[in-house]
């Protein structure tokens, strides 16, 4: 029935969302198309799997995951995108997506290449509303997608921090002559990213139940998708473009069958492109910027 | 008196050109001093310098009894060296009041903060009207008062203003004069750096021209408005540029 797919896509969709948001804080604020995002996905979910059938308690676990895939963004601040900074925007980019293929392949290395089965922590435990049947670990990913966004908008939007934080977005140099203490700021930025990108990981797995070296592609795809859909640089457009994206794919799926997953969602994409070259919420003159 | 600010012996270079050569700048505390110079001498870069948003080779930045030399901005900024810089940079994402507000982020008495807003509101009722719309939408001169209202919103004890007339309707030229004669006279030591060098010899005590990035001339005021080096000096990098070797009148009143 169609209520229970509008569910499911929403679901998924808020997996996009997070990926998505973490995409555009980069672009919007330090103008860094970073590659390295679905890797710290991967690390989200493949370290609390590594820690989970080690015998960890689950929060310690995905605490630990957390952190890590955190340490892992500050490794890349620091070697991918300092380093290059000042040179031609696709240098970062490409120096970030062989930290990817790198993390992928050390996390391969260590574990293996096959799709691993990970624990539900959950059981079978979902809310039944009416006819529809809501599982446990995706309204949960649902709920706290949806209260960090808002946190992350409010903060944004109404403190001093985010003011800070869209200052060095519109202008760096201005916000270093207005005080911005910029060198401390970007690695905080870098760690925000990285806690929204893992918890997406961890989200992942907790609902779908596996997780791989590769994991993070697909949904690293989908959530630059989901940002470019939304306007580069707008939270809220990479929020309402990974829902779009979430219920494209369980939409199609439903209708046409698995094999066309890509095909509608990238296909939409680009129909989207051709029709607002901008994006839903992008601005053509000055790009939105958060 | 003592100087509240000196600089000594800057020098500045963007990638290998010097832009700023051992320059050296004296400003005692209560007066306005103003840095002359043509396109190009260097006034941007010692005023960057002084806030080091710009690495400095050589030199010195003594503000009261701290040497700030290796101080970066945020620290020199928190003392009370505050910058207007050139061409206004307000943010242009943020509304009127979140640029006041961002000013004053370095602050954490908020009720204090939030009268002296409502202060430049009062002053400024245009800003008032216009706080919660994006700063994209204000005039040059509107913008310029924003940018002067968010220095002083960090409590400068060193206000320096880039080129705060540039472009400016005339109106809003003189507003910008009145204004920074009036916070000159309620204390504030001033360093204004200016291309309308009649305007800023009649507001300034003392005068710093800058030539090729060093220091052409110096000294009060009251001397070198009819000093002809001072024209010379002063006129020398636009009247070669333009090249018209006639020189212009400068600082006629
Ligand atoms: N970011 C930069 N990179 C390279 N060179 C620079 C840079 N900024 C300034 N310069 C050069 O340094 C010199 C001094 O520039 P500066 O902007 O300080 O001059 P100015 O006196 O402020 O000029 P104007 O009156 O045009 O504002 C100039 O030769 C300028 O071309
Ligand atoms: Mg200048």
């Amino acid at each position: 029935m169609i209520a229970q797919q509008l569910i499911n896509g929403v679901m998924l969709g808020s997996i996009y969302v997070l990926v998505g948001v973490s995409f555009t804080l980069a672009i919007g604020i330090l103008n860094f198309l970073n590659f390295s995002i679905p890797g710290l996905f991967m690390i989200g979910g493949m370290v609390s799997w590594v820690l989970l059938t080690q015998g960890w308690h689950w929060a310690a676990a995905i605490g630990a995951a957390l952190a890590a895939a955190a340490l892992v963004s500050l490794a890349v601040e620091q070697l991918s995108y300092r380093r290059t900074r000042g040179a031609d925007p696709e240098v970062p980019l490409v120096s970030s997506l062989g930290f990817l293929v790198l993390l992928e392949n050390l996390v391969l290395v260590g574990v293996g290449s096959d799709q691993q089965t990970f624990p539900s922590l959950l059981g079978d435990f979902n809310f039944r509303i009416g006819g529809l049947v809501i599982g446990a670990a995706q309204a949960i990913s649902l709920v706290l997608t949806f209260a960090l966004v808002v946190g992350l908008s409010f903060v944004l939007g109404r403190t001093n921090l985010g003011r800070q934080i869209r200052a060095i977005a519109e202008s760096r140099s201005t916000a270093v002559l207005l005080g911005v203490d910029v060198g401390r700021l970007v690695p905080k930025i870098f760690v925000l990213t990285a806690l929204f990108t893992a918890l997406g990981g961890v989200m992942f797995a907790l609902s779908y139940l596996q997780v791989s070296p590769f994991m993070g592609e697909g949904v690293g795809f989908k959530g630059v998708a989901a940002m470019i859909i939304g306007g580069m640089g707008s939270v809220w457009g990479a929020v309402i473009g990974g829902l779009i994206i979430g219920l494209i794919e369980v939409g199609s799926i439903w209708a046409f069958g698995a094999d066309t997953v890509n095909i509608a969602v990238y296909g939409s994409l680009l129909l989207l492109l051709i029709l607002r070259p901008h994006g839903l919420f992008g601005k053509p003159a000055i790009r939105e910027k958060l | 008196m003592s100087a509240i600010l000196s600089v000594s012996d800057l020098t500045v270079a963007y990638g290998g050109v010097t832009a700023l050569d051992g320059v050296s700048l004296s400003v005692e505390e209560g007066e306005i001093v103003t840095v002359l110079g043509a396109n190009g001498a260097g006034k941007t870069t010692l005023l960057l310098g002084i806030m080091g948003a710009v690495p400095a080779m050589r030199g010195r930045i003594q503000f009261r009894d701290a040497d700030l030399s290796r101080a970066r901005p945020h620290t020199r900024l928190a003392k009370g060296l505050v910058l207007v810089p050139e061409g206004r940079q307000v943010l242009v994402s943020l509304t009127v009041e979140e640029n006041l507000l961002l000013g004053a982020h370095l602050r954490r008495d908020r009720q204090a903060v939030r009268s002296e807003i409502a202060a430049i509101y009062e002053r400024f009722p245009n800003l008032g009207q216009r706080r919660h719309t994006a700063a994209a939408t204000l005039s040059g001169g509107e913008q310029q008062m924003v940018a002067i209202g968010r220095a002083m919103v960090a409590r400068p004890q060193v206000l320096m203003l880039d080129e705060p007339s540039l472009g400016l309707s005339p109106l809003f030229v003189s507003k910008v004069f009145d204004l920074i004669q009036e916070m000159n006279r309620s204390g504030l030591t001033i360093v204004l750096v200016e291309q309308n060098t009649g305007k800023a010899l009649s507001v300034a005590h003392s005068a710093t021209v800058l030539e090729l990035g060093k220091v052409a001339v110096a000294g009060p005021c009251d001397a070198l408005r009819n000093d002809h080096r001072l024209l010379e000096a002063y006129l020398g990098g636009s009247a070669e540029s333009s090249g018209d070797p006639q020189p212009m009148r400068v600082g006629s009143q």
